[in-house]
């Protein structure tokens, strides 16, 4: 319900956007170049696999340093600068009032960035953590946990501090997302590397931490932006809407017990990887509840954005799918330790995250700066390298996983064989990266041409029609 | 969604629900966990490996060693890693006690090397050495971590059966060393109680545990 | 309503205001979900899928926890608490071993001892003889003079061995047992072996006291 006279309500684009112009371009501006960053050097890092010859003399950028580099610069870099703009963005306008504290959320992303530039420097020289999704090192860590906070403040305060009472789903994400992440970061930091555990439980918060950062934090950004992105642009009311809030609860109470998922068959407790199995197949009810409640993003008639939606929620839905059947002991065994698990982390971050996070890109930058983007073709050539770039990239770096497991499972077939059956799934799985770098080249381009070009155009929009609170 | 402290309350019992469950009750279970003594050796396993092996283990971690390599055996029935000569038993909590930065790894592109130090490749240091120097199979070079040294009077007792430049041979350095004696410290085979559990024979059929 | 002509990339128009967006999934929060026949069935479905994942989870849980105990890694195994394969002590390997380690320095390897100095313990009355003198030797120490084939050695004690007040050894009554049943198969003694009960049997029963004399072990069965 709104007091606000009907003129305010048909504005799309408010003091809101207009405010927080500079902040978010430079949020969104250096996910992108952190997003060609980590593109160039997954690229680097996939021809080491099948050509170890390759830069094998230079020791900053080693196999297992360049695999830590490129994993740390795509989700500090580019996943938590372009989740956090996108979150900010949608509080925001979702809360009815500006940000506050804005000088906060531009000194703390040059803060972050700085930190993480330190911390990618300290992993080529040798500082590295053996902690999935945590090679940072030590020194980094407290600077980009107070950075985060200085960024992710504004967005819980837009929150608290909202218009209005109600909230819509996508608010409940991205302030979940924010929220949550400083706890995980914080607790692994402690147990992990500052105050290290034991033994074998250092594998488990490991996991834990992995798994949480996925389901409790950038899955979460990723759902605000559709959420908000397939009712916003189609104009049509989300179906089983009632469901929506049950499937937010179990996607955060069941996500991150999922984290013993990596532990299957390993030197922990059956019950670790027994609770994890468990979880994954819970979670089946929060990926049928986003295809259901967001099928609305493939009946796009045209619009551009929802086509990237499209695919990074057939993407995130897959990719669930495809966790709870892995999970599975009797799967585990062939798919464990091979590319097949390196195939699922793409499909969910460069498949679901990633091309979520390209739609909301496009949808939210002509609002903030109320420029168009320039050229059709780029946004189109864009979309095509994307969606080539990840379909081949998943297929082939999970075909590559498939026959590893098959050839590591046959005890006949020797060791030292099993890299030359897997050679033609890798070589394909570097020209998916290297068409998919194309595509991130394609976007950063675009927007900074956007940026600086003096005759872009101005966007015009169209006056918003009502949306009707019943099914069509 | 109203009532603002409940959605947070709720949102941090979900962090804290999945931490207390895994990490803690984990935690309880294995944090004390001790090598276990036994009477017929006299000694505790598993052992502490030697000072220079833990500085090996640094250099295995900057390295990022465990990108390819993992360090943990599965139990014969799944998988093939008994048939492969990688470890006669899985690999149980107590392996890890000991060792300061666990490096279970979660990629095989290169073999298991929870038991190496028992492998033939890994008995001879020499040879060991030589292999960072010069693998086969596809594992990249490490000639970073040797060095060319000009030959002054005789030839050193380290240097490698490599080709160099004349007048000048290849020596491992400290870290090359000591790399070489964390991979030949890698020798998980004790056979606690736990990785291998006996049926009680009091057990009736069908009667649960 | 949206319809099918492509829109211009280049601004995406918004299909509904955020005010109205919002309105509307309140509304919709607020209302009985029983309008059009369509949408009955949905509610149920969801509701049956995921009370069958829930069910699925809990009998899954249920048969692989092996009941969330910490020794057991294999989900099909069984905790067996108490019943663990403890490695068989072999006397002959760990009796050996130590009396190698230890004994040996005044015995000797041989188990000849020194003439005048420490008396044998090849074809020795004392170790062939009974074990309730043999035993208590070990446990407790022997001090004074003690006749051994005919020859008197008092040059040295016997030091003490077993768990006991003023033991610097304080070895376990399986070890005795062990280095006993050693000695008693060794050097050419024939003797039966000792076992850990028996030791345990006579630490109980003499706990803690000095060293023994040879006049008090004789005068035991």
């Amino acid at each position: 319900m709104t007091t606000a006279p009907q003129a305010a309500d048909a504005a799309e684009v408010t003091e809101i956007d207009t405010s927080a112009r500079w902040p978010l371009l430079l949020l969104l501006g250096s996910a992108l170049l952190w997003l060609v960053l980590s593109g160039i050097l997954a690229l680097a890092n996939l021809v080491q696999l099948h050509t170890p010859e390759f830069m094998a003399g230079c020791s900053a950028l080693t196999y297992g340093r360049l695999s830590a580099i490129q994993e740390t610069a795509f989700i500090y870099g580019w996943a938590a600068n372009s989740g956090l703009a996108v979150a900010l963005w949608l509080l925001a306008r979702l809360g009815g009032a500006p940000l506050r504290s804005l000088n906060w959320v531009v000194a703390g992303t040059l803060f972050w960035n700085f930190a993480l530039i330190l911390g990618i420097a300290g992993i080529a020289t040798g500082d590295m953590t053996s902690n999935a999704w945590l090679h940072l090192p030590a020194y980094v860590l407290p600077m980009l946990l107070v950075a985060y906070g200085t960024i992710a403040v504004p967005g819980v305060l837009a929150w608290t501090g909202r218009r209005k009472e109600m909230t819509f789903a996508a608010q409940w994400y991205a302030v979940a997302a924010l929220f949550l992440f400083p706890w995980l970061f914080s607790i692994a930091q402690m147990m992990l590397v500052f105050a290290p555990e034991r033994g074998v439980l250092q594998a488990l918060v490991a996991g834990w931490f992995v798994q949480g950062a996925w389901t409790l934090w950038l899955a979460p950004l990723a759902l605000a932006a559709a959420y908000y992105l397939v009712p916003k642009i189609t104009g049509r009311i989300i179906p089983s809407y009632d469901f929506a809030q049950l499937s937010f609860w179990t996607l955060l109470f069941v996500g991150a017990w999922t984290g013993g998922r990596h532990l299957i068959g390993g030197p922990v407790p059956a019950w670790v990887a027994t609770i994890a199995v468990v979880s994954c197949a819970l979670l089946l009810f929060h990926y049928i509840v986003v295809a259901v409640n967001l099928r609305g993003a493939f009946c796009s008639g045209g619009s551009t954005v929802l086509k990237f939606v499209a695919f990074g929620l057939a993407a995130y839905v897959a990719g669930g799918f495809l966790d709870a059947y892995t999970a599975m002991r009797g799967v585990a065994v062939h798919t464990q330790f091979t590319h097949f698990s390196e195939g699922q982390a793409q499909l969910a971050l460069n498949g679901a995250f990633s091309m979520l996070m390209y739609g909301a890109i496009y949808f939210l930058i002509p609002r903030i700066t109320g420029l168009a983007w320039p050229s059709v073709p780029l946004i189109r050539a864009h979309y095509a390298a994307a969606l080539t770039g990840t379909i081949v990239l998943v297929v082939t770096l999970i075909g590559a996983g498939c026959v590893q497991g098959h050839d590591l499972n046959t005890a006949a077939i020797p060791f030292a064989d099993i890299a030359g059956h897997v050679r033609p799934w890798l070589l394909a799985a570097t020209a998916g990266q290297a068409i998919l770098l194309l595509g991130n080249l394609l976007l950063a381009t675009h927007l900074f041409w956007l940026a600086a070009a003096k005759s872009a155009a101005p966007a015009v929009f169209n006056p918003a029609p009502t949306m009707e609170a019943s099914v069509s | 969604m109203k009532n603002g402290f409940t959605f947070f309350l709720g949102l941090f019992l979900a962090v804290a629900l999945a931490w207390t469950g895994i990490v803690m009750g984990s935690h309880v279970q294995l944090g004390h966990l001790a090598p276990y003594f036994d009477e017929n050796e006299g000694k505790a396993f598993p052992e502490r490996m030697p000072g220079i092996a833990a500085q090996g283990q640094l250099v295995y971690q900057d390295l990022g060693c465990a990108a390819c390599h993992t360090q943990q055996v599965r139990r014969p029935d799944f998988g093939s890693d008994k048939a492969r000569g990688w470890g006669d038993r899985q690999s149980v909590a107590r392996d890890y006690v000991s060792q300061a930065h666990v490096q279970l790894g979660e990629s095989r592109v290169g073999p298991d090397l929870a038991t190496f130090g028992a492998r033939p490749l890994a008995v001879d240091a020499t040879r060991l050495t030589q292999y960072l120097y010069e693998p086969h199979g596809g594992m990249p070079a490490y000639r970073f971590l040797f060095e060319e040294r000009k030959i002054t009077g005789e030839r050193s007792a380290d240097a490698l059966k490599a080709a160099a430049p004349a007048g000048y041979e290849i020596i491992p350095t400290h870290r090359a060393v000591s790399l070489v004696a964390y991979l030949q410290s890698l020798n998980n085979v004790y056979e606690y109680p736990e990785a291998r559990p006996v049926e009680p024979a009091a057990t009736k059929e069908g009667e649960s545990k | 309503m949206s319809d099918l002509t492509p829109k211009d990339p280049r601004v995406e128009q918004a299909g509904a205001s955020d005010e109205s967006l919002q309105a509307a999934h309140e509304k919709l929060l607020g209302r009985k979900p029983d309008d059009g026949a369509h949408y009955k069935m949905l509610p149920l479905v969801l509701l049956f899928v995921f009370s069958g994942l829930i069910f699925y989870a809990g009998t899954y849980l249920n048969q692989y926890s092996a009941r969330y105990d910490a020794t057991v890694f294999n989900e099909n195994g069984h905790s067996t608490k108490g019943v663990t394969a403890v490695a068989k002590i072999d006397p002959m390997v760990l009796g050996k071993k130590n009396f190698e380690l230890v004994c040996a320095t005044c015995h000797q390897v041989t188990g000849l001892g020194v003439p005048g100095v420490y008396p044998p313990l090849a074809e020795s009355e004392w170790v062939n003889g009974s074990e309730e003198r043999l035993i208590r030797i070990v446990l407790h120490g022997l001090k004074g003079p003690v006749s051994v084939k005919g020859t008197v050695y008092s040059a040295a004690a016997m030091p003490v061995f077993g768990k006991v007040a003023a033991s610097g050894y304080n070895w376990s009554d399986d070890k005795i047992a062990a280095v006993l049943t050693y000695i008693r198969a060794s050097f050419g003694n024939k003797a039966p072996a000792v076992t850990s009960e028996q030791v345990a049997a006579i630490h109980a029963k003499e706990a803690d006291r000095k060293e023994w004399s040879a006049e008090e072990l004789l005068k035991l069965p």
